[in-house]
């Protein structure tokens, strides 16, 4: 009975979906108040019976009730408990279900904490992300429909694919959805500004705390999503351009620049039309990242499913929202009043430049991936566009982009001086040159060329901090003083700092990783021992385990230096035993900021095992860096600020917005 | 019944509360900028901060305070201009109506196509608590005390041919494995994992299954089914004469009307044997019962060859499809050598290492098999 509570729950979602995708239109056309209070009010319905449903769902998955098709597909009953709950969305029609969740979520903080918005616009917002959930619903309930039943129900589940059963699945595909769906509030925001016809800029500080949201949470999702295929695929890379990495990369890049023009349009009620186009294609990019994912289109560990009439369903959705907002764009557009104009060298400059760096960027990624599915469906012919391509054109354009970050925060809004900048910061750039030698002297060898990217690492960390140096002018007022100022200070100014300090951190991880990191390749009998940066591996042979849903057979190795053990690491072959899918489970090993990196390979005749070991040197500054960027975003958007506007309102405290944000 | 009672007193819900800001007294729509306002006068206190604390020069700020201030204007004055028009009742007839009647006829309309309003919920727990007849749920139920109690010998002994029968290979073999490890060999656990081997490797009988079937002759010479097995695994690595010494002595020992006779009086012809004084096939002539069962048993010659043919090729085109699959591609090779199609093999060996071109098994295979492989050989 919960089952069928859930299912219905989601049928009258749609109802909801479909009254507030009208009436609130109307209403704001006409200035009929009633009309638009029904948008907050249907919005927080919506996000009651969509979490009923999904909470049917997951109760149906955490007691195995295998009368549900989909539960049967992707659960197990021994599978461990926190799989059950992830399972949920480790499927098509579950993680779609959780998309659908997360949207109307949004919708219903805007709800909540649009008190501060005019009418109209607020009912706008809602009403086009009624739009969304109304597609969202129907594509569920239509074509992948979680709660189709079976009977008789089988006795046992077709178990989770092995390579999702990983804490990996709890947080990632949430925490990437966060960021993917909550841009949709800023393409919402976008297309009603389009619909009024009316954009300022108070309409920029509105949507800021929304796409710094969005941005904290796709900047953790993809970082999350990277270490898991780092540690999960067992391939000792990190990030490998796949289709699937970039189809959440383009949002990012894009929103980025969205961020960034957001902040100009706010300032000086510049670049309006721009920062709506942005808003539009982030979400876009993140519609297509969506569906490239589930259409079938790409093969990876990410298409659970593929279905003719999906596909075509999804080329729907992507051409009504997309093609429509952009056809709005081109026919309302023109008719906003254009905003102010700057000089070349200013802080508004330096965010052009920031935009242009980063949408051509999205660009070279949009073409590299779509590229080679054009291709094989005009001619058949197959290629494939890899690391190297991606290197040469997006690593070439985000060179002058890192350089440019720390200039950015120093140079003034309306008309800057950059001989005053460059004379600031030469001390800066001198101390991250010398501790890019320095780095490259300790860890002795690698491509001279490698030192420029060294620098360019704590050139951006350094950078950050400059800025609050200058900012608290510590110079001339002395040291107390100095932290005064800087306490008085808006939280954006440190959440900037803060995120392109993580910026800084990432570039030099990515840099003292490919430069100094060592791959090898052995064949390990028993006893046998291999040196690698440092450390000396001994292989101590493999033993044979059982897990709840899997066999494996775990190789152990004992790693020393100088001769004292220092710590042993097991690596692992497993075979689920319900799909008979064998994975394997890299052993790794943190010290510091570096790892070791430990995957077993095939077994040879006599005994010997084919092991592959990696030193990553400073390899967790990559995912560090991401951390510390989302930090950055979270103390910007506690930032008083960003919750303005609400005269005749009690301001809100700091804590509720947080919370709900997360 | 209750169902529908839930499912009617949530529609309602929903229609009351979307009706609720159409009932409440409709309040003038004010063209409402003032959250506009405030975000301006929020800007210009953060100048008189900035300005205060240094962080741009007079002159700067007064030029932004000079454009803060006209937008603020603007908002002020659009403001009060919308303010002042005049409040306009207005009847919602239409749209209450809307907001009434969707969720009852959307939520019925749509549910009663996709919902099953029949079935209850299914937890496997309560489900195993009452499993009556349903075979599946009690193999579940064994198989959660076997995971519990991984050592019962008797359960795993008890679970293996049910799992054989109904093909879950894996599961039987890791059965037949577990029970003779805790209950120690016997004929009947050894030649039932042999055969579950031979039958996860599309018949062929690979080393694993011969050394089973061998160690369950050891102990049960006598046993029909264990011999003929490992006659059949001479068959098929060429050794004829091996093969027949092994079905002569089973037809040596069998009754003359025993079922399996015909079948091995057939193996014994094709190693280049002679059938002794065709007692076998008299006896299956006479008796219609087992010639029914030899035909549907044994397939002429032709015919099983072309089944083997038929699972073999069936597997080369999966593969083909998903290449990535060293236990396939090992075991297309071993199947094309033995059934003697040398180039069919080395081709196979070549796809495969292909895609494992580190796989010590493939190149040990291609040794063992006596395949030459350009380039790759070691």
């Amino acid at each position: 009975m919960i089952i069928e509570i859930g299912h219905y729950a989601l049928v009258l979602a749609l109802a909801t979906a479909l009254i507030l995708s009208v009436l609130p239109v109307i209403g704001a056309r006409r200035g009929d108040a009633a009309m638009m209070a029904l948008a907050p009010t249907g919005s927080l319905v919506l996000f009651a019976l969509v979490t009923l449903s999904f909470g049917a769902l997951t109760w149906a998955y955490v007691v195995s009730d295998f009368s549900v098709a989909n539960v049967w597909e992707n659960s197990h009953s021994l599978m461990p408990l926190i799989y059950k709950y992830s399972g949920v969305w480790g499927n098509h029609e579950g993680s779609m279900l959780l998309w659908l969740l997360i949207l109307v979520f949004f919708s219903a903080l805007v709800a909540v904490f649009g008190g501060n918005l005019p009418d109209t616009l607020r009912a706008n917002v809602l009403a086009v992300q009624a739009w969304i959930s109304t597609a969202f619903l129907l594509f569920i309930l239509l074509t992948s429909n979680p709660f189709l039943r079976l009977d008789p129900a089988p006795a046992e589940g077709q178990d989770l694919n092995p390579v999702l059963q990983d804490f990996g699945l709890a947080v990632h595909p949430p925490l990437l959805y966060l960021g993917y769906v909550g841009f949709s509030v800023c393409f919402s925001f976008a297309v009603a500004a389009l619909i009024e016809g009316r954009i300022d800029a108070a309409w920029a500080r509105w949507v800021r705390p929304w796409t710094l949201a969005a941005w904290t949470f796709l900047t953790a999702g993809i970082a999350m999503g990277s270490y898991w295929a780092y540690y999960e695929l067992g391939w000792g890379g990190w990030w490998f351009w796949d289709p699937v990495e970039n189809a959440s990369f383009m949002p990012w890049l894009a929103g980025t620049a969205l961020l960034h023009s957001a902040l100009v349009m706010e300032k000086r009620e510049a670049l309006k039309i721009w920062t709506v186009l942005l808003a539009i294609m982030t979400f876009s990019l993140s519609l297509l990242g969506t569906f490239l994912v589930r259409s079938g289109v790409l093969t990876s560990v990410h298409s659970f499913a593929t279905d003719p009439t999906r596909g075509i369903f999804i080329l729907c959705i992507l051409a009504i929202f997309i093609g429509g907002a952009f056809v709005l764009f081109a026919w309302r557009a023109p008719m906003l009043k254009a905003g102010g104009i700057f000089a070349p060298i200013s802080r508004e400059g330096a965010l052009v430049l920031n935009n242009l760096i980063l949408t051509v960027a999205t660009a070279t990624v949009l073409t590299g991936t779509l590229y080679p599915l054009i291709l094989e469906t005009l001619t058949g012919e197959k290629i494939s566009v890899g690391a190297p391509f991606f290197n040469m054109t997006f690593g070439l354009l985000m060179l002058p982009l890192l350089v440019a970050v720390p200039f950015g925060p120093v140079l003034a809004w309306k008309r800057g001086d950059l001989l005053g900048a460059l004379q600031r910061l030469w001390v800066f750039a001198g101390l991250s040159m010398f501790a890019g030698l320095a780095f490259f002297y300790i860890q002795n060898g690698g491509p001279v060329l490698a030192i420029f990217g060294l620098a360019l690492g704590f050139w951006g960390m350094i950078g950050a901090l400059a800025d609050l140096w200058y900012r608290g002018n510590f110079a001339k007022v002395g040291f107390s003083v100095g932290v005064k100022r800087l306490i008085g200070l808006p939280r954006s100014v440190f959440g900037t700092a803060i995120a392109h300090f993580g910026l800084g951190v990432t570039v030099l991880g990515i840099f003292a990783a490919t430069t100094f990191g060592t791959e090898t390749v052995v064949e390990m009998k028993q006893g046998a021992s291999v040196d690698v940066g440092g450390y000396s591996l001994t292989y101590d042979g493999l033993r044979d385990a059982v897990g709840p849903n899997y066999t494996e057979s775990r190789g152990h190795f004992a790693v020393s230096r100088g001769g004292v053990e220092v710590a042993d690491v097991w690596s692992s072959k497993r075979l689920y035993t319900a799909r008979r899918m064998p994975t394997t489970e890299a052993g790794i090993l943190t010290f510091g900021l570096s790892q070791l990196y430990v995957s077993l390979g095939d077994a040879m005749e006599g005994g010997g095992m084919v092991v592959r070991i990696w030193w990553k040197p400073f390899i967790l500054c990559i995912w560090g860096g991401a951390l510390v960027m989302m930090a950055g975003g979270f103390v910007s958007l506690s930032d008083r600020r960003l919750r303005v506007g609400a005269p005749s309102r009690k301001a809100k405290p700091v804590k509720a917005r947080l919370e709900a944000a997360e | 019944m209750v169902l529908w009672i839930i499912l009617a007193a949530l529609t309602a819900a929903v229609a009351a509360i979307l009706i609720l800001p159409f009932a409440r007294a409709t309040k003038a729509a004010s063209a409402d900028r003032a959250g506009e306002v405030a975000v301006y006068r929020d800007q210009l206190a953060e100048l008189d901060r900035d300005r205060a604390q240094g962080l741009i020069n007079a002159e700067e700020a007064e030029y932004a305070r000079a454009e803060i201030g006209r937008r603020l204007l603007a908002a002020a004055g659009a403001g009060e201009a919308g303010e002042t028009a005049a409040p306009k009742t207005r009847k919602h007839g239409l749209a209450t109506a809307a907001v009434t009647l969707m969720p009852p006829v959307v939520g019925l309309c749509l549910y009663l196509a996709l919902g099953n309003p029949g079935l209850p919920d299914q937890p496997l727990e309560a489900r195993l608590a009452n499993p009556g007849n349903n075979v599946a749920l009690l193999v579940a139920k064994a198989e959660r005390h076997l995971a519990e109690n991984p050592n019962d010998g008797a359960g795993w002994d008890l679970l293996a041919p049910i799992y054989f029968r109904s093909m879950r290979l894996g599961d039987a073999e890791l059965a037949y494995r577990n029970a003779i490890r805790i209950l120690g060999p016997n004929p009947v656990r050894l030649a039932g994992l042999g055969e579950t081997l031979v039958a996860s490797n599309d018949g062929i009988v690979t080393e694993d299954a011969r050394a089973a079937f061998e160690q369950a002759m050891k102990l049960d010479p006598d046993n029909p089914r264990s011999r003929f097995y490992v006659g059949l695994g001479f068959e098929q690595a060429g050794r004829a004469a091996e093969a027949r010494a092994q079905f002569e002595t089973i037809a040596k020992a069998s009754p003359p009307d025993a079922p399996w006779m015909q079948l091995v009086n057939q193996h014994i012809a094709r190693n280049g044997g002679t059938v002794v004084s065709g007692k076998g096939t008299a006896q299956a002539l006479g008796n219609p019962s087992q010639a029914d069962m030899a035909a549907a048993e044994n397939m002429s010659q032709g015919d099983r060859q072309a089944m083997v043919r038929g699972m073999v090729d069936s597997l080369a085109e999966r593969l083909k499809q998903d290449p990535n699959n060293l236990e396939g591609w090992v075991r297309l090779v071993r199947s094309y050598a033995v059934l003697g199609d040398k180039p069919k093999a080395e081709e196979a060996l070549k796809s495969g290492l292909k895609q494992f071109p580190s796989s010590g098994e493939l190149v040990a295979l291609a040794n063992e098999m006596g395949l030459a492989v350009e380039g790759v050989a070691q």
